[in-house]
């Protein structure tokens, strides 16, 4: 028995011996975060092809889901960039980057952290947030914008909210959304519910709209879920930044109004990349730095590809590089 | 004799009216104070503020981070290391090799019918599109196992070999398998990076329990008359242990390691959230995009792969190694249905091809050992006597390496094999997804669901979350200390006390009161399903088949895999979390009803019977009764598990500890995250510890 087991031992211990012949091979190489929602992994195959293609970088990918855990493990130096972080979204940000956010040559968000994590610039996608209900549900009970939701409430309820109509909210508590504030500073007299996951609360909307049935939703775009189901925006009022100096959380969210707070930079959100300060300094990753710099995917050719990939169910890779194929004009200026 | 039992019987009637009048009257008062309450119950603010629990854990955080992560970071480098290099073979080596490093040892271990069930699973894998991923959950699990079984194996024997450490390391063991993955994985991720290290270590701390337990208890049930014998002709301690202790238990730690295997399996697939690459990854993605097919798939994928590993690692312990085709003939369809002419026309090809092989095998086996033989007898004689015979009577080990080193040179030199073809590709996804699909539109069945959702929620997760929150804390705290004291004693009564204070101190009172009525619900809907279904099961053999196949895979499919269907079905909130939860939890209860049950033995029932009672009268007071341990232990194993899942419902819209646990790693805040985590862990050491107790009770008064 013992000397089996010594046997079997030498022999697979030889077919790894064999097996790991023949690798090696020098490249520059860089390790990126793939984000766990398609929107984001788009944006970084792109980032990430362009680098392979264009630089001769030879990327190691690992899907890592966005959250705090992400940006630690950029500062400690265990991945080297992550892209399309949704500053509304993320603590982090405040806490660890420290540069000023540039779109197109404009300063659109400027932070004073610790450093620890590099700002490369906006990935140039521009997200939109707002709530959703389904076109047959507006037509039905003609709902214009979100002053027509409370006539409408008892159609939009559920055994849990009782009286209530509910809303599909953001799903983490931790991206900051403050669902529930916002609704009653509107006076919609809804149910803000956090379903915990992004894929909870769509799950149950894309049963919902099989159904048939009314509900609302929140939701950013660019999203597949606009392109497989017909969705009308309730149209929030719009983003205003508010004034820094009247603005406290605590007792002057109400003066500020439902402009500029909740803080989640609610209309316009401008995306970035983000990576290790240290692995961003070395000249050998110089060219990768200024391709970051410059790079600006657009939302209307994200869009195109969430189509092609969740919709269609076609490969990501398969998709940006048929992007890519097809619209040199577009990415070539990133490349100066 | 029987005036005796009369009187005991009488007294115990009367002693069962006082017992339910009192609970009534704890009851009653409970509801008083609940309804008198007008918020949910708090503990007192002076407490709160000045227990910082999660401030001080996550100082401690701090200061580990800055002062030992060097030393976690060498220990991650060499893991990562090692699973690099797994990865990197399994991965660039020609899929024909992975294929024969699977099918050799399990056609060798289990005969043929293992060895295509091997083929199968690494089709599978191939042909849904999911090899890599695949290999590299085999990669983590296998290094995983590999650590567990060296480091369980020593704690073991440790264990056996001193009763104080024994008794050290039994509540940390506990420990280690309820406390919820989520809240170490997270802070595993800080100190080792991300990846293969910390999902290995994380599965470490899961997965190991077992072996530690096995190792121990299987040494100490060497039985003594061996020891003596041993030690009469004069073995020291060393050899006693290593010579007869050791190779005794044998059997135990092999059930150990099997054990360990599905356990990290079931854990490799919560890394994903950490970075570690395989199936979870691709499990995760599939929720992410709501194709319910493909993470069937992937969930499919990792049930094959455990009953892959689950067989040959049973029939591994158990069989010593030969050629399959020495056992006798061969039968790959059931032995009844030889007699239909189908069955003898696709096995007797097999069979064929079998023989052959197994002539060519014997063959080159005997020729190389003779010139292995003629080799050494240059050097010394007997020795090479020995390695003949001994390679001689193990047919397999020189064809394996012959096979894996023609494929190896194929590959290098000829034509180059890579990875899986896909040409071979077949999807099950659309029909699942399909199914799915046209379920959620199904009027009748969302009728079904709705009105299932609305009682759920209006009749008892409602009531009994205000109910629990609002009483006041020193009241539970009471009940649950005088439970404890009943039921198990002075001393554990103050562990409970001091437990509960804890929860209390946190500020996490109410949370944990949601998440315990939550398992209450569950378990009680785990009970009203599940026991009519362990009777069944009791009575109908082929029922009771069927049942533990459904059961073994509710039991290692990832239960990421059902959670979308149970949202379309039922849409987020608490409902589908308690239902999620149900169907998670309630196997062993099941299992555990029709086990107690088909054990009593066959006497009592038929004297029953023969007295004239009928199915029903025998059931209720001969079969049931005596079935209770069984019925406990099951229920006990079920509410371990509905707290274990109370950590995954929050992806759902669960509420309560598990929501606080992933709101504080979401805020990276891990202070707030363990002292959930630890919250969970004591309410469920609490109501265990008080559950056995009471069997043990119960199992001395039957006798048993």
């Amino acid at each position: 028995m013992k000397l089996t087991k010594t046997i079997s031992a030498l022999f697979l211990s030889l077919v790894l011996l064999i097996g790991s012949l023949g690798q090696a091979n020098a490249a520059k190489r860089l390790h990126a975060a793939i984000a766990d929602w398609t929107g984001g992994i788009i944006t970084c195959e792109v980032a990430v092809a362009i680098l392979e293609r264009e630089y001769g970088y030879k990327v190691k990918q690992t899907v890592f889901p966005s959250g705090t855990g992400l940006w630690e493990a950029i500062a400690a130096g265990e991945l080297d960039f992550a892209c399309e972080s949704w500053p509304s979204y993320a603590e982090a940000d405040s806490v660890m980057l420290n540069e000023d956010l540039i779109y197109e040559g404009k300063v659109v968000g400027s932070y004073s952290g610790d450093g620890s994590v590099d700002l490369l610039g906006t990935s140039g996608i521009i997200g939109l947030s707002d709530y959703w209900i389904p076109r047959y549900a507006a037509e039905k009970f003609g709902i214009k914008t979100w002053k027509d939701l409370n006539k409408h409430k008892k159609e939009f309820a559920t055994i849990e909210t009782g009286n209530r109509g509910r809303l599909i909210g953001c799903p983490v508590a931790g991206w900051n959304c403050h669902d529930q504030k916002r609704l009653d500073l509107l006076g919609i007299d809804f149910q803000a519910d956090e379903l915990g996951t992004e894929a909870a609360a769509i799950a149950e909307a894309k049963a919902a709209y099989m159904r048939k049935e009314p509900f609302m939703l929140y939701l950013w775009s660019p999203h597949w879920f606009f392109g497989e189901f017909d969705m009308v925006g309730v149209q929030l009022p719009e983003h205003a930044v508010c004034d820094p100096d009247t603005f406290t959380e605590a007792g002057n969210w109400k003066d500020c109004g439902t402009k500029g707070w909740p803080a989640t930079g609610w209309a316009k959100d401008y995306t970035m990349n983000y990576g290790n300060p240290a692995v961003f300094a070395k000249a050998e990753h110089a060219d990768a730095k200024k391709f970051f710099e410059n790079m600006s995917l657009q939302n209307i050719d994200q869009a195109k590809m969430l189509v092609e990939v969740d919709i269609k169910k076609r490969d990501v890779k398969e998709v940006v590089a048929e992007w890519l194929d097809n619209n040199p004009d577009k990415w070539k200026p990133w490349l100066k | 004799m029987s005036n005796s039992s009369e009187i005991i019987g009488k007294s115990n009637q009367s002693k069962n009216i006082i017992i339910y009048s009192i609970i009534g009257v704890v009851f009653l008062i409970a509801l008083w104070l609940s309804s008198q309450s007008d918020g949910p119950s708090k503990f007192p603010k002076v407490v709160t503020d000045e227990f910082t629990f999660t401030a001080w854990v996550n100082e401690g955080e701090d200061f580990l981070k800055k002062n030992y992560r060097w030393i976690t970071k060498i220990i991650a480098s060499y893991i990562k290391a090692c699973y690099y290099f797994v990865e990197d073979f399994l991965l660039e080596s020609p899929w024909l090799l992975i294929a024969a490093i699977f099918f050799l040892p399990c056609i060798i271990a289990g005969g043929l019918k293992l060895g295509l069930y091997s083929l199968f699973v690494v089709y599978f894998w191939g042909a849904t599109g999911m090899w890599e991923p695949s290999l590299q959950t085999v990669a983590l699990m296998g290094l995983s196992v590999l650590l567990c079984v060296f480091f369980g194996f020593i704690l073991g024997v440790l264990c056996s070999q001193s009763d104080r450490f024994e008794n050290f390391m039994k509540p940390v063991l506990d420990t280690m398998q309820v406390m919820p993955a989520f809240v170490y994985l997270f802070p595993a991720l800080f100190f080792f990076g991300i990846g293969g290290a910390p999902a290995i270590l994380a599965t470490m701390i899961y997965a190991m329990p077992p072996i530690i337990r096995l190792t121990n208890t299987g040494i100490r049930q060497v039985p003594a008359q061996t020891i003596e014998s041993a030690t009469s002709f004069g073995s020291n301690k060393l050899q006693l242990l290593f010579k007869i202790k050791i190779p005794l238990s044998l059997p135990s730690i092999m059930m150990g390691i099997n054990q360990v295997i599905m356990m990290a399996l079931a854990l490799v697939v919560l890394a994903c959230f950490i970075g570690a690459e395989g199936i979870g990854g691709q499990v995760w993605q599939a929720i992410r995009r709501l194709d319910v097919g493909w993470a069937m798939e992937g969930g499919l994928c990792i049930l094959f792969m455990a009953i892959m590993f689950d067989r040959f690692s049973s029939a591994f312990s158990k069989t010593e190694e030969r050629l399959p085709s020495d056992a006798q003939k061969f039968y790959l369809l059931p032995q009844e249905w030889s007699k239909y002419q189908l069955a003898r026309i696709l096995e007797k090809p097999l069979m064929t091809a079998h023989n052959i092989i197994k002539y060519i095998c014997v063959f080159t086996t005997n020729l190389i050992a003779y010139f292995i033989k003629l080799l050494i007898s240059i050097f010394n004689k007997i020795f090479a006597e020995d390695i003949s015979e001994y390679i001689s009577k193990r047919y397999y080990i020189i064809p394996s390496f012959i096979v894996c080193l023609i494929i190896v040179a194929v590959d290098t030199y000829f034509i180059k094999i890579g990875s899986f073809p896909e040409e071979w590709r077949l999807s099950i996804r659309q029909p699942i997804t399909n199914a799915v699909e046209s379920l959620t539109v199904n009027p009748g069945f969302i009728a079904f669901t709705k009105s299932l959702r609305a009682f759920v929620y209006l009749n008892l997760l409602r009531p009994l979350d205000t109910f629990l929150t609002h009483i006041p804390w020193w009241y539970t705290m009471a009940v649950f200390v005088a439970l404890g004291y009943i039921t198990v004693g002075i001393r554990f009564a103050i562990i409970t006390a001091l437990l509960l204070s804890f929860i209390g101190a946190c500020g996490i009172w109410s949370h944990s009161m949601i998440t315990l009525s939550s398992v209450l619900v569950s378990v009680a809907i785990c009970f009203a399903i599940g026991v009519p279904l362990g009777i069944i099961a009791s009575y109908n053999e082929r029922f009771r088949n069927i049942q533990n196949v459904v059961l073994d895979a509710m039991q290692t499919l990832p239960y990421f895999c059902y959670l979308i269907p149970v949202l379309m079905f039922f849409g987020g909130g608490i409902v589908s979390a308690v239902l999620a939860t149900v169907i998670y939890s309630i196997p062993p209860i099941i299992r555990l009803t029709s086990l107690g049950l088909t054990q009593v033995s066959g006497t009592y029932s038929e004297v029953s019977r023969s007295f004239g009672g009928t199915l029903i009268q025998t059931l209720n007071k001969v079969k049931f009764p005596l079935a209770v341990p069984s019925l406990v232990i099951g229920f006990n194993q079920t509410v371990i598990m509905a707290f274990a899942m109370q950590i995954v419902t929050p992806l759902i819209g669960g509420k309560g500890l598990g929501l606080e646990v992933f709101n504080g790693l979401a805020r990276s805040d891990t202070g707030r995250g363990l002292a959930a985590g630890i919250g969970i862990v004591l309410l469920a050491i609490i109501i265990d510890r008080i559950t056995l107790a009471y069997t043990k009770k119960q199992r001395q008064a039957l006798g048993l």
